[in-house]
């Protein structure tokens, strides 16, 4: 399968000429993205041409960074309100500006055909690639309609019919937030351009699209398992070995993962684990027969799982319990697997504690924890974020869970993580993050919005129905007031899923090998890569 | 050597007759007197032999641990001060013991008291360094002392003064030096004593004046009984204010300890720690107060012996620590640890 399907969902696949056109004016996107997924493996090599082309053309249109402020689908002139077409019209004049300082000739068609011949393809003029992300065909035939055609609105008005099968998708990825649109969302999974997949991905897939597979550890493990799977039922074509096509036939599977839901971080070293295992079968001198290197990966990843993720939650129970007392009152945030395990162990050891669980929207995962912590007999009460500093007031350790762990010793975990932490070591209360060594990724972020994932905006519409006078004049009284909000041209919504919480606030990080400070994440990441490269 | 009823090598004996030379550190202490109680050790197998090491140690950290104290003189409170020393002197011989027992299990080859032989020898080396190791920790730490230098120290330390001398003898700097008391044993006067006569000017201030001077002091040394897991110090009684006083005026505050007093402990408050004096925190009523006739001396007795011997400095209130491996950053310590451990 093309390689390019790889990259961010936001590139055109099948088109890797035009790959470019994911640079958002954001380099970001393509070549940070592509690094981090593909290793070093040779993709990363081809993948070199389409980067080049992205970073030429994001150094191009860079001046602004939302280059592609644009709605979806320009209507003709003649249907759009006066107000839209006043909208249309200072847009084309501020991309004339642009064009302008990025050295581009003014004419919006020369513009565009200089940059079609540079290879990095056109922002500029191909309305918004969300709407035509869905169907590699269909899109091929749009852009390449809209580089020979002149006018630009015609063009993208082509582009708007032609992408009418991927309409749906368009819809709901409209209105995104501007200067995010370098994030990832997740999205349905379209198998139109994917052929020779294995059931389980496509099911794994459709199960993460869903949200009904939640919470890194789940998603990781059922991931793994799936491979395996996929790894134990294929059968290599009859000129290749199984060492060396197993990775060929994993990439597209991987790609379609991807472009259904955004991997986890955790996800991403897991893969970047499995990706090495199977390099080095492939070095293993004399070369290992089918059947081996089959069974090698498989328990390989049986034992991976084993190991990091299972026994890594018992050790870490383990270590963290000698740090709850009697009396203790601990509050946790969102619903973390381990931090529910370490809890109901402490509450068998017959420790007398209680928790305060913290929950916040649109998820409300805190509720799932609650419900668990009671039935075991824990005492427990529930608060939602805002309150989060009067919950404070009687707490002695805040215990929450992680996401992923970065060089910096910041932790990247559930939006609203931050907030906890940052209250409670304003009244200096300790803070503890219970991760696994596997999530330890080798990436430094400091903002939250560098790398995220944005979630299904809709899911933050359905807010209470306000009966005050001002509302006395809604139409419809008993909705939410912001049913309507892809309508308004102002106002986009942002649902961010996770956040990036600084060391600062940190004070200890309960790992399988024991207590650390978060800011020797680099050391035990180091120390575990070293460990793998000798053993493979 | 000194035996128990049972006929069996004391090893708190020999532990405690150690720390009453006034020149050996607590984890040096420690070290040297299992490193007897192997030498006069008859089990004959490996497991055996782990086994009573196992009871020897713990016999030791209780035996830190008791808080039984009568009279105020100086042995019994360096004694009680040194409940986290010890810790670490234990981590050391342990990780020490295990080591080399892993090659042990893993070379047949071996007997075993060829592997007790060799377990001596190389205790012995390490005896050495670790007696080094104090003057390497000087040397490191008097290149952080310029000339005419204001310092500020806290009572009594042996590495401390170690850095002092050998700032002034070897290195030939000019500086002054402020010495808190360090109540309730006030060792802090003995240190200027010595001071004194190592033509050292230095002045000792009340503990509770250390904020008033702070201002004109260039910088803070402390020693540490025990370095722990995050790269904060534990050290004696008034070291957290000296250090929070020292942050809040800009003053850099160097920590200097020698590298076998790293602990695998992670306190995350003052109360964490293992040393923690219950009574004091959670407000418990002590009767001897209203018993005994001698009003004035009980008081004195009371006052150190219900009050806390340690406290814990975080790493956000240290500058640096100097050590004999060189000079860690709070966070370095935590790398060299993991290294060691995983």
């Amino acid at each position: 399968m093309d390689p390019s399907n790889k990259a961010t969902p936001l590139t055109i696949p099948g088109a890797k000429g035009i790959a470019g056109s994911s640079g958002m004016g954001q380099p970001m996107s393509s070549s940070y993205e592509n690094q981090w997924m593909l290793g070093d493996d040779k993709k990363h090599e081809r993948r070199k041409s389409s980067t080049v082309d992205s970073n030429k053309e994001n150094k191009d249109a860079s001046s602004q960074p939302n280059a592609s402020v644009q709605p979806p689908a320009r209507k003709s002139q003649k249907s759009m309100t006066k107000a839209e077409r006043r909208a249309l019209q200072e847009q084309q004049k501020l991309e004339k500006e642009r064009r302008v300082a990025a050295g581009l000739p003014k004419n919006a068609k020369k513009a565009a055909e200089l940059l079609a011949k540079t290879g990095g393809g056109s922002s500029v003029k191909s309305g918004s690639p969300l709407s035509v992300a869905g169907t590699p065909d269909n899109t091929t035939a749009s852009v390449g309609k809209s580089v020979t055609s002149p006018d630009p609105a015609a063009a993208a008005k082509k582009a708007a019919k032609k992408s009418a099968g991927a309409t749906s998708t368009a819809k709901s990825q409209k209105n995104q937030v501007p200067w995010l649109l370098h994030l990832d969302a997740s999205k349905r999974p379209d198998t139109m351009g994917f052929k020779d997949l294995h059931p389980a991905v496509k099911t794994l897939a459709l199960y993460f699209s869903e949200y009904k597979i939640v919470g890194s550890n789940a998603r990781c493990v059922a991931m793994l398992q799936t491979f395996s799977k996929v790894i134990e039922e294929h059968k290599p074509p009859a000129d290749a070995t199984f060492s060396r096509h197993i990775q060929k036939h994993l990439d597209p599977h991987i790609a379609y993962l991807l472009a259904t839901r955004p991997m986890s971080l955790s996800m991403r070293e897991c893969i970047r684990w499995l990706k090495k295992e199977m390099a080095d079968i492939v070095e293993e001198d004399p070369p290992l027969s089918d059947e081996d290197a089959r069974h090698r990966l498989m328990n390989r990843i049986e034992h991976f799982i084993r190991e990091r993720i299972t026994m890594a939650d018992q050790l870490i129970v383990q270590n963290g319990l000698q740090k709850i007392n009697d009396g203790e009152v601990i509050l946790t945030f969102g619903k973390s697997s381990v931090v529910e395990s370490l809890l109901l162990a402490t509450k068998k050891k017959g420790i007398n504690f209680k928790v305060i669980v913290v929950d916040s929207r649109p998820l409300f995962e805190g509720k799932h924890l609650l419900r668990r912590l009671a039935a075991a007999g824990i005492d427990c009460s529930y608060h939602l974020l805002s309150s989060v500093y009067v919950a404070l007031s009687s707490v002695t350790k805040v215990i929450m869970g992680a996401h992923a762990l970065l060089n910096n010793g910041a932790v990247y975990s559930r939006t609203g993580t931050s907030m906890v932490a940052m209250a409670a070591s304003d009244k200096q209360i300790p803070v503890m993050i219970c991760c696994e060594t596997y999530k330890f990724v080798n990436r430094t972020q400091v903002d939250s919005f560098v790398m995220n994932e944005i979630g299904n905006p809709d899911d933050l519409v359905n807010t209470k129905p306000m009966f005050n006078s001002i509302h006395q004049n809604h139409p419809n009284p008993t909705g939410s007031a912001l049913e309507n909000w892809r309508e308004q041209p102002n106002l986009r919504i942002l649902n961010l899923m996770y956040d990036v919480t600084p060391s600062k606030f940190i004070t200890l990080v309960v790992t399988e090998v024991g207590l650390i400070p978060c800011t020797s994440a680099p050391v035990i990441w180091r120390e575990y890569n070293e460990e793998f490269g000798k053993r493979g | 050597m000194t035996l128990d009823t049972k006929g069996d090598f004391d090893v708190v004996a020999c532990y405690q007759s150690y720390l009453g030379n006034h020149d050996i550190s607590t984890p040096v202490a420690v070290f040297k007197a299992l490193t007897e109680f192997v030498r006069q050790s008859t089990a004959p197998t490996m497991s055996e032999f782990m086994q009573t090491l196992d009871k020897a140690s713990r016999a030791v950290r209780e035996a830190s641990e008791q808080v039984e104290l009568r009279s105020i003189d100086r042995q019994a409170f360096q004694h009680h001060k040194a409940a986290i020393a010890t810790l670490a002197g234990l981590d050391l011989f342990m990780r020490f013991v295990k080591r080399n027992s892993h090659d042990f299990a893993l070379s047949e080859a071996q007997s075993f008291d060829q592997f007790k032989h060799n377990l001596l020898s190389r205790a012995a080396l390490i005896l050495d360094k670790a007696s080094m190791a104090r003057f390497k920790a000087a040397e490191i730490g008097s290149q952080f002392i310029h000339d005419n230098a204001v310092i500020l120290v806290q009572a009594y330390s042996r590495v401390i003064m170690g850095v002092l001398s050998h700032a002034a003898n070897v290195q030939n700097k000019r500086f002054k030096v402020y010495v808190t008391e360090g109540r309730p044993n006030s060792e802090g006067l003995r240190a200027v004593e010595e001071l004194r006569e190592a033509g050292i000017p230095c002045r000792a201030v009340l503990d509770s004046a250390v904020g008033y001077i702070m201002d004109k002091v260039d910088m803070v040394f402390v020693g540490a009984e025990g370095v722990v897991e995050n790269g904060g110090v534990i050290n004696q009684i008034g070291t957290y204010q000296i250090a929070l006083v020292a942050k809040a005026l800009g003053k850099p505050v160097y920590a200097v300890a020698e590298s076998y007093k790293f602990v695998r402990v992670y306190p995350l408050n003052q109360y964490d720690l293992p040393a923690c004096m219950p009574e004091i925190v959670r407000f418990s009523s002590r009767n001897q107060l209203f018993h005994n006739a001698n009003a004035q001396t009980d008081e004195e007795i009371n006052l150190a012996s219900t009050n806390p011997f340690v406290d814990y400095t975080p790493p956000q209130y240290l500058t640096l620590l100097l050590t004999d491996l060189g000079v860690l950053t709070p966070s370095g310590v935590s790398d060299e640890l993991i290294k060691l451990y995983l």
